[in-house]
């Protein structure tokens, strides 16, 4: 690895910012109030990437990583892996497809395990992009664990939602079923040099003509993608540009806040009743469920440190 | 759940032709609840510091095949220091001769596996190895 020696703010303080990363990972909801940040002077460009195992997400956010480190941004990645429900444990395999561009200085990858958050994403996922976006970063990219179907949440956390479809996966299918087209501003279909890529692309451009659409509805845009001839990669990072573009003439900024503060608390309040849980075992479970409920509720409240 | 909570990277320097030891560990790692963080083959010494940080592990772990394992120790143990990470365990494993163990242990290893070893009394020595550490 050369590391270019870096001017300023271009230096990344990887060993502060991976033990912040750790705590805030680490943090209990109590924990995790007390640090809170709810909003940010510093913004990053936020752009996510969702789409099923093997569609070749990893992949394709090096190739978007490396156009941002052209432009001589600095790269934050937050790629989630899912935890085992057996064992607890994960293995964090994203950065292996990402050695294009791992050298790069201004570059951070970070791998996190999803634990206990079943959206695609992880524990206290909010804090860890605004810390992030603290300590400077030009372009922050969010992987998911790529479940699918759930894709609201990422959605909420990014400026720009990136779907990684494979051809002739199903997946097309199941996008129209799970209502994930509605959710994505781009849409890819990868490793456009296996058979079928024609066939997938004319299916899904199909569902999005038939979609409504008004004049402040950005339009989904559909990308053929390949890391083996390299085809549309540069179209993908021309596409989030555009996108971004519309967003500042588009977007209700309260209104994204107000969403993003929604899905906070909401996960705040998911992470709590699990905590609780956790803590009284089998005695919760063994009441009528009413009771259970009534009792669980009582119990999220945190303790008050004031 | 012995390693729950705990983050490991299961690191490749050198000229290895292939990982096949080093995946069996970090699949036995993680089914003993810990998050593990793989790099691929032929990672210089500087790179495996960088990601250790990055993604700050508790220990790192160094899969070697080549014979160049002292070497490739010394390195990675300086790379770590200078990257303000002295306090990582570093912890070896691979084809390394028995003679080998203690320069290894006073280089500053943690621990020595060879393929001879059980599965699980590698994981249980990284076990007790954490334990030490918060």
């Amino acid at each position: 690895m050369t590391q270019r020696p870096l001017a300023g703010n271009n230096v990344i303080d990887r060993r502060g910012l991976g033990r912040m990363l750790s705590r805030i990972m680490n943090a209990s909801v109590d924990e995790a109030l007390i640090g809170l940040v709810d909003s940010s002077d510093r913004t990053a460009r936020r752009v996510g990437f969702t789409g099923a195992p093997g569609a070749g997400k990893s992949t394709l956010i090096s190739r978007y990583a490396k156009g941002c480190l052209e432009q001589g941004n600095k790269t934050g990645i937050l790629a989630i892996d899912p935890t085992s429900p057996v064992s607890g444990g994960a293995l964090l395999g994203d950065r292996i497809r990402m050695d294009a561009v791992a050298d790069d200085a201004r570059l951070f990858i970070r791998s996190v395990p999803s634990r206990n958050a079943h959206d695609g994403l992880c524990d206290n996922a909010p804090d860890l992009l605004l810390a992030m976006e603290q300590f400077g970063f030009d372009d922050i990219v969010l992987e998911t664990v790529g479940v699918g179907q759930v894709e609201y949440s990422v959605k909420t956390l990014v400026d720009t939602l990136v779907l990684v479809l494979m051809p002739e996966s199903g997946d097309a299918i199941q996008a129209m079923k799970a209502g994930i087209l509605e959710s994505a501003d781009i849409i890819v279909i990868n490793k456009a040099d296996l058979p079928g890529a024609e066939r997938s692309h004319a299916e899904i451009s199909v569902i999005l003509g038939h979609r409504p659409r008004t004049a402040d509805t950005w339009s989904t845009q559909l990308i053929m993608a390949s890391d083996i001839d390299g085809r549309g990669i540069g179209q993908l990072s021309d596409t989030i540009i555009q996108h971004r573009a519309w967003l500042s003439t588009h977007r209700d900024h309260d209104d994204m806040r107000r969403k993003r503060r929604a899905y906070h608390l909401h996960s705040l309040i998911a992470r709590r009743a699990h905590e609780v849980m956790h803590q009284m075992g089998d005695d919760i479970i063994n009441q009528d469920l009413v009771g259970a409920f009534r009792q669980l509720a009582s119990l999220v409240a945190p303790v008050d440190r004031g | 759940m012995t390693l729950k909570n705990k983050r490991i990277l299961i690191a490749k320097p050198g000229l290895d032709g292939h990982d096949v030891g080093a995946k069996i560990i970090a699949l036995a790692l993680r089914d003993a609840g810990a998050d593990v963080i793989y790099t691929g083959l032929r990672k210089s010494p500087d790179y495996i510091a960088r990601v250790a940080v990055e993604e700050d592990v508790h220990c790192v772990g160094l899969s070697v095949l080549s014979g160049s394992h002292i070497e490739l120790l010394k390195q990675t143990l300086a790379e770590l220091k200078d990257a303000d990470a002295a306090d990582m365990q570093v912890f070896i494993g691979g084809t390394i001769p028995p003679d080998d163990r203690d320069t290894l242990i006073q280089l500053g290893a943690s621990a020595v596996f060879t393929a001879e070893m059980k599965i699980d009394d590698v994981v249980q020595a990284i076990v007790d190895s954490l334990k030490d550490q918060s």
